[in-house]
């Protein structure tokens, strides 16, 4: 099998004046799990219409293990989706939605599916009209996490669940990437991006701005150095490389922030009698409001 | 509390006035056509003569109603557009009600409204009200287009108030049909069984006079039973009137006794799976399309089963009257004196419910791509082009099996009452049909 699971050339999605997604290049490995970012409107939802063949590009190409996105035939048989808004028949119960699917789709595990609607707690004997969002939402994700596809592309897919379920959530996508499943996330909640994914892609107003491994993604940014020392402060910290502003707290305390190796401010900080370091690394919170702040200043 | 009522009501009225504007134009439109092009058809005495026989026929007045004041250009437009100006004004009330009450309320879009300060009961009250201006204006349309032809006023006012009583008979039917039924669907269908068997009731009335008494347990026949421009009796309008208002009273009782986004009717909370026909994208477009079949195929038999009890009758009395049959031949309709004949004219109508059939399926497969329960179906390693052929290989099924039941049904029909009709013969007819 090829070891791109996705592969975007140039991806773009115009309607009328209005450029949805621009020239989108991106790339995600088999076995990765990939975390999709971006505000509202930002065309998460448009580019993964894309890769599941049920939009069209306007230009550009999209590929699935090699094969075009439009061959939904062939590429459908290796993926599993969870749309962003759950629609279900609204006469069918919970059970005949999942056996619908099993049947239709790429082929399932049904114990692993059982065990699945055991922890996400899911009344399937119910007909979908009675069903919440949450449930509605919990339907398609054991249709999806109970496939075998080698890729899972879930849009959104915990915007109506429950702190618990979310932790069902963020196990499932742990137990998808164990068995070699390839998870392409779409989400606005960025402690479950940070707790589940290796790399992330940031998108706005459609156009990709930053991709990189988590760890990467923090060290591109800045860390937040806290030093308490007693006597003398640390000198010359101010004309270091990397070192930003340096804000004195109090009496025996100082912060500064700091950006790429620390190595030169610990060399720094060495020659003062420093009592205790903190250096807080940046959530992936304020990395993004970092990008999407910057973006509505330009804008 | 006044402005937000009246943004209640405009909110109905924005729903509403399209299809209102365009059923009070037809139903204005019809008669006035009619009406005008009376004399014209009335000048030769022979066609008139042959008209006035042909409507003497039990059959004929089973399907187009009973005969009154054909002498009258007033009595000839009821005879031949009021019962379709009536089924159209009542089929669109069904349709209008429960669509702005049920369908919103199913959509979850009432939630909101609700959430405002105009309580359920004022809610559906103004929503039915701004339903039923439609029926009063079509009625007092229908009175104003025949008084300026030139006919009985008296007559025009029984006639259109009838048309209008009807209305809002139906208005208030699928009122409550939306109170009791949690989704739409079953509201809609509960309606349109009542206004189908209303039918069945008069014509069966209307042809066979020992069953006249029918007539008074259907709107349609209680409308009948007013005579316009014969003797304009107001005592079955008046009924009818009555029934709408208790069931109006119904309405609004029912509608503060209910949950909101659900019917006096509960959902079942749960059930065990039924998993037959949810294999494959085909068998579930067949199974999709079973329930709202065997409705359509009920109607559609009830019907051919009426023709084919008549047909006998009515061909034995053509056959008897060679001018009467020249008289039809002349106007296109050729051998009416054979069954085959005859029953070949009637399947040309089976177009228009085979016609109705299929384009309501697939507008409810357009519906449910942009609604969204079609995606997770998308998602599967299924083209498009096998989803919409599945819909269409079940649709065109469906059909087929509607022109299997009428042409069973003449044949059964038409064997009861000593007729000769083989079943391949009474096969083939509607098959003709439906494939020219």
């Amino acid at each position: 099998m090829n070891d791109r699971a996705l592969h975007t050339v140039d991806l773009t999605k115009r309607y009328g004046r209005f450029t949805a997604v621009d020239s989108l290049s991106l790339e995600v490995p088999a076995g990765e799990v990939f975390g999709f970012l971006g505000p509202n409107g930002a065309g998460k939802s448009t580019t993964i219409r894309m890769l599941l063949g049920l939009a069209r590009p306007s230009a550009g190409r999209a590929r699935v293990f090699g094969s075009d996105a439009s061959d939904v035939a062939r590429t459908h048989r290796l993926l599993a989706y969870v749309p962003a808004d759950v629609a279900l028949w609204p006469t069918l119960t919970g059970a005949e939605i999942l056996h619908l699917q099993a049947r239709t789709g790429p082929g399932i595990d049904p114990a692993y599916r059982d065990e699945l609607v055991e922890r996400f707690a899911l009344d399937t004997s119910r007909p979908a009209r009675t069903y919440s969002t949450g449930n509605r939402q919990k339907v398609a994700l054991v249709a999806a996490f109970a496939t075998r596809a080698p890729l899972l592309v879930l849009d959104e897919p915990t915007s109506g669940l429950d702190p618990l379920m979310e932790r069902e959530f963020r196990t499932a996508v742990g137990q998808a990437r164990d068995r070699g499943q390839t998870v392409f996330l779409s989400s606005h909640q960025l402690s479950e991006v940070e707790a589940v994914c290796d790399r992330v892609g940031i998108l706005r107003a459609g156009r990709l701005i930053e991709i990189a491994a988590m760890r990467k993604l923090r060290g591109l940014r800045r860390a937040e150095v806290t030093v308490s020392y007693t006597g003398a402060p640390p000198a010359g910290l101010d004309t270091l490389p990397g070192v930003g502003p340096v804000e004195q707290l109090g009496a025996d305390r100082l912060r500064f922030s700091l950006t790429g190796t620390p190595a030169p401010a610990l060399r720094a900080l060495a020659a003062a009698d420093v009592t205790a370091l903190v250096i807080r690394e940046p959530t992936l919170e304020e990395i993004f409001l970092d990008y999407y702040g910057s973006a509505e200043a330009t804008r | 509390m006044k402005p937000a009522g009246r943004a209640v009501t405009q909110l109905a009225v924005r729903q509403t006035r399209r299809g209102g504007l365009l059923v009070l134009g037809l139903a204005a439109a019809m008669p006035a056509l009619v009406a005008a092009t009376y004399t014209s058809v009335m000048a030769d005495p022979a066609a008139a003569r042959s008209i006035a026989g042909l409507a003497a026929n039990p059959a004929i007045r089973t399907l187009f109603g009973e005969p009154v004041a054909l002498d009258q250009a007033g009595g000839f437009t009821v005879w031949r557009v009021g019962t379709v100006v009536t089924v159209l004004l009542a089929a669109w009330a069904i349709l209008a009600t429960t669509r702005i009450t049920r369908g919103e309320e199913d959509a979850g879009r009432w939630d909101v409204l609700l959430a405002g300060r105009v309580p359920l009961r004022a809610v559906v009250a103004r929503h039915l009200a701004v339903v039923m201006s439609v029926p009063v204006a079509a009625g007092a349309a229908v009175t104003t287009v025949l008084v300026l032809a030139g006919t009985d006023p008296a007559g025009a006012a029984v006639h259109g108030a009838g048309i209008g009583a009807v209305g809002l008979f139906f208005v208030a039917v699928a009122g409550l049909a939306a109170q009791v039924f949690p989704a739409r669907a079953g509201a809609t269908g509960a309606a349109v069984a009542v206004l189908g068997t209303g039918l069945l009731a008069r014509m069966i009335g209307d042809g066979l006079t020992e069953l006249g008494w029918l007539r008074w347990l259907s709107p349609f026949g209680l409308l009948a039973l007013s005579e316009p421009y014969a003797r304009n009796r107001v005592l079955p309008l008046l009924t009818l009137l009555t029934v709408t208002v208790l069931l109006i009273a119904a309405v609004l009782a029912a509608a503060g006794h209910r949950d909101v986004q659900g019917g006096l009717i509960a959902v079942a909370s749960g059930r065990r799976p039924r998993l037959r026909l949810l294999s494959t994208v085909e068998t579930f477009a067949l199974r999709r399309l079973l329930r709202p079949l065997t409705g359509w195929a009920l109607g559609v038999g009830a019907y051919y089963l009426l023709i084919g009890f008549t047909t006998v009758s009515v061909t034995g009395f053509l056959a008897g009257n060679p001018a009467l049959a020249d008289e039809a031949a002349r106007a296109g309709f050729t051998g009416l004196g054979a069954v085959e004949g005859f029953i070949a004219t009637l399947f040309a109508l089976l177009a228009l419910p085979v016609g109705a059939f299929t384009a309501v399926r697939m507008s409810a497969y357009v519906a449910a791509e942009t609604n969204r329960h079609l995606t997770l179906l998308s998602a599967q390693p299924v083209s498009r082009l096998r989803l919409l052929t599945a819909e269409l290989a079940a649709t065109t099924g469906g059909a087929l099996a509607l022109v299997t039941v009428a042409g069973t049904a003449v044949w059964a029909g038409i064997t009861a009452t000593g007729g000769d009709l083989g079943l391949p013969t009474a096969l083939a007819g509607p098959g003709t049909r439906f494939r020219s």
